[in-house]
């Protein structure tokens, strides 16, 4: 039997950025808020120490912080008609756990979405008309506009202390910034990152072709900075290990580095690690939720009653919690009934590796995870796609991220993968390759989505997600486009030998392409197509709030962190000025 | 001095830099050694750093920002105002080139080497401060060219020049925010450990 503990105010489950926030803003409010998480405990000071945190084997290769998959993996197949298998191990994406979330071994690359993103549906009929979507696609707006979210965007990203220059000041244009980016309020918290010699020589082609470089947004500070939280970060050192690593300087924005500090000294807020949540409890009406039910690290089993759950566990686990607690009736492609598990989207990736002159030392070691420069002229709607029969983009950054010993080591089509030739081709491509990143959008289409697996079970008895994805042939026929535009830059630069590689389908698990799984339980104006309403909320179990990139109908061609942020304040407000002075359904 | 210009400069670095740190140059910089001394341990007292092995990079560096003004000090200005840019790299491959030697430390109480120990290598949580070999590297050997080495270096000027970081007499993005979170206790403490930590190659 499990133990009862106490009644809370709130629970959290998963404390990463929108856990930490979201249970500061409550305990600020005066709630009391316990926060589950599944994981470890772990902070900047003792446990991201160099030089033992840049051990790449156990975090890169062994993949020290993710999930792990001998407890709790997930199924996938290519095909609704495929039987799942279990994945043993993480490439494709990387599922993080423990104090923190995914937000301590991000790259730091902080964007925000188009205008056009959160209407995206209607955007597209309107400049294409609607016969011009794949009949498989199933894209939608998101209930929220870009207008709505733009406050929220800026408190997270002075919160964060994004590093960056504003091209577009309230409708205006400004020099040295993104031009094509939607209207910020104010200026960037801090200046940008120096330019790495990469992004340099892609500056100068990008712009010779009549493209509009600049640099990244990141979440590696440029200079100290003091955050409206009182707390001060420091300046990156450039050192290359950022994704899949903590950091040890207190340079990349984290929840350790912007709020937990804050959170912990609120004596309204309880931390409880190791704490498995095994589902979301309802009343008999099933329409209230009455806590949750978790276990410890030593297997008992325990009932936390509270009055408002939030689900904040990560796109993925959200989605599966709601689908394990019988929260919204789960999607079925085939009638297209349901919409848990519904529109699941990811990124589609590809890279250019641009082989240049043996005289051209690029020096990519000295890298951080968001100092690469970009054009955005081929993101989502930024261009005109009426004659080339597909929808949406990518935005084309160079620039490393790395250049560490064990993952990078760049050699031309044709190189033996081993021995000699190998080794020498090595040596003379490492510090001479600059390797072009395209984050392209995903499209939402009707056979993609997550559902619980009828076979394989976790290390607590419960039934793992299995995930259908792959590629839509729009997102395919997008990838050749721009990456086509992609090595056209990179031969303008100089390069030997551009490869030219557009993301092709199958969709494989067995290679690492990107950790931004959205969709599953989005948002929408819509019960009948939407999981939650406009604020997060759960359109069947009103105290029930789902917080994640699983709320996107569809994924952009930035990378999500940046939006999660501007979400995750939107529904603070929405709770502290709507909900809790009214409980119940907000829309 | 005069006897100085009678012969002509050497023109190789090292011999170059080797003779303006025992004579000066005539463009009003004073020898080197005269506070640093020839070996580059300078002169025990702690109110000159050691320089010897110190990675050229950064002590290049160092006497242009003293040149130009944006490190201050009294005695190091108008050195380096005297030395022309090929005598500052000279001066420094010079000092460079040197092997540190380890030199006896001050007795102190073994608590603040182990506290300083602690915020060397893990840091403080609390005060929200890094350690410091995340940047200076493990025992203090520096991470060059930019970061210099802190083992075997005197406590005092340690001590010092972490004050200046604090003060914002010397400036440092990086230094900056560690400077001020420091107790004053704490400055002591780490000064103390690096004092006694071991150069690799010191002999």
């Amino acid at each position: 039997m499990p133990q009862t503990l106490k009644e809370v105010d709130v629970v959290v489950i998963g404390v990463g950025f929108a856990g930490s926030i979201l249970a500061k803003e409550l305990a600020a409010y005066g709630l009391k808020v316990v926060g589950l998480e599944r994981g470890h405990s772990r902070h900047s000071v003792p446990d991201f120490q160099a030089p033992a945190i840049h051990d790449e084997l156990k975090y890169s290769v062994r993949k020290g912080m993710m999930q792990d998959v001998t407890r709790e993996a997930m199924t996938f197949r290519n095909q609704h008609r495929e039987v799942a298998l279990p994945m043993r191990q993480w490439e494709a994406f990387l599922p993080g756990t423990g104090l923190g979330g995914c937000g301590v071994h991000w790259n730091g690359q902080a964007w925000r979405y188009q205008v056009a993103d959160f209407i995206y549906k209607s955007h597209v009929e309107e400049r294409y008309g609607k016969k011009f979507l794949d009949p498989d696609l199933r894209i939608q707006d998101w209930g929220v506009t870009y207008q709505e979210m733009e406050p929220y965007y800026d408190r997270f990203e002075y919160l964060l202390g994004v590093c960056g220059k504003a091209g577009n000041l309230n409708g205006k244009v400004e020099q040295g910034g993104n031009p094509l980016e939607a209207p910020r309020s104010r200026e960037y918290p801090n200046p940008p990152m120096k330019e790495q010699y990469a992004g340099a020589l892609f500056r100068k082609a990008a712009t010779d072709l009549g493209y509009h470089p600049f640099l990244q947004p990141s979440a590696n500070m440029t200079r100290p900075y003091t955050n409206p939280e009182g707390l001060t970060l420091n300046p990156c050192a450039y050192c290359g290990f950022c994704e899949r690593y903590g950091c040890e300087h207190f340079a990349k924005a984290s929840p350790q580095t912007v709020i937990l500090p804050v959170l912990m000294k609120n004596t309204n807020f309880e931390l409880r690690t190791e704490s498995q949540v095994l589902r979301i409890n309802l009343d008999s009406s099933g329409k209230k939720a009455t806590g949750v039910n978790y276990m410890d690290a030593q297997g008992r089993e325990f009932e936390q009653p509270a009055g408002l759950v939030l689900l904040t566990a990560f796109a993925l686990n959200d989605v599966r919690m709601l689908l394990l607690s019988g929260i919204g009736e789960p999607y079925d492609p085939v009638t297209e009934k349901g919409v848990v598990g519904r529109n699941y989207a990811y990124q589609t990736q590809s890279y250019v590796p641009a082989f240049l002159k043996e005289d051209i030392h690029l020096n990519s070691f000295m890298a951080a995870g968001a100092s690469g420069t970009v054009i955005d002229d081929f993101s989502v709607d930024n261009f005109d796609h009426s004659a080339l029969g597909f929808i949406g983009g990518c935005y084309v950054l160079c620039g490393s991220t790395n250049a560490r010993p064990i993952e990078f080591h760049p050699t031309p089509p044709g190189t033996p993968r081993w021995g000699r030739q190998w080794k020498d081709a090595v040596r003379r491509h490492y510090n001479h390759t600059a390797i072009f990143n395209l984050s392209g959008s995903s499209s939402a289409s009707r056979w993609n989505y997550l559902s619980l697996d009828p076979t394989y079970r976790d290390a607590w008895g419960l039934p793992l997600l299995r995930m259908t994805f792959d590629f839509p042939e729009n997102d395919l026929r997008m990838s050749r486009y721009v990456t086509n535009k992609a090595s056209e830059i990179a031969r303008r630069m100089g390069a030997t030998t551009v490869v030219d590689e557009p993301r092709t389908g199958p969709f494989t698990t067995t290679t690492y392409q990107s950790t931004h799984n959205t969709g599953g339980a989005i948002m929408g104006s819509d019960p009948a197509t939407s999981v939650v309403n406009r604020y997060c909320q759960a359109w069947d179990v009103p105290n029930v709030f789902v917080v994640g990139a699983c709320n996107y109908p569809q994924n952009s061609s930035y990378n999500p962190t940046g939006t999660l942020g501007a979400l995750i304040y939107w529904t603070a407000d929405a709770l502290k000025s709507r909900y809790l002075k009214r409980p119940g359904p907000l829309a | 001095m005069s006897y100085s210009t009678a012969r002509p400069a050497p023109t190789d670095p090292l011999q170059l830099g080797a003779q303006i740190v025992a004579q000066g140059t005539t463009n009003g910089a004073i020898a080197c050694a005269r506070c640093h001394g020839f070996d580059g341990q300078a002169d025990g007292s702690g109110a000159f750093p050691k320089l010897a092995g110190q990675f050229p990079q950064y002590l290049a560096k160092q006497l242009r920002a003293y040149a130009s003004g944006t490190r201050q000090n009294a005695l190091m200005q108008p050195i380096a105002k005297g030395l022309k840019d090929a005598e500052i790299d000279s001066v420094a491959q010079y000092y460079a080139s040197l092997h540190p030697s380890t030199l006896a430390s001050r007795p102190v109480a073994a608590q603040l080497v182990a506290r300083g120990k602690q915020l060397a290598k893990l840091g403080d949580l609390k005060l929200r401060v890094q350690a410091c070999e995340s940047c200076h590297g493990p025992n203090g050997q520096g991470e060059p060219p930019a970061v210099p080495y802190l083992a075997g270096q005197y406590s005092h000027y340690i001590d010092v020049q972490i004050q200046m970081f604090r003060q914002g007499i010397r400036t440092s993005q990086q230094m900056q925010d560690p400077a001020h979170s420091l107790r004053e206790q704490d400055i002591a403490a780490v000064a103390a450990y690096f004092e006694r930590a071991s150069r690799n190659g010191a002999k």
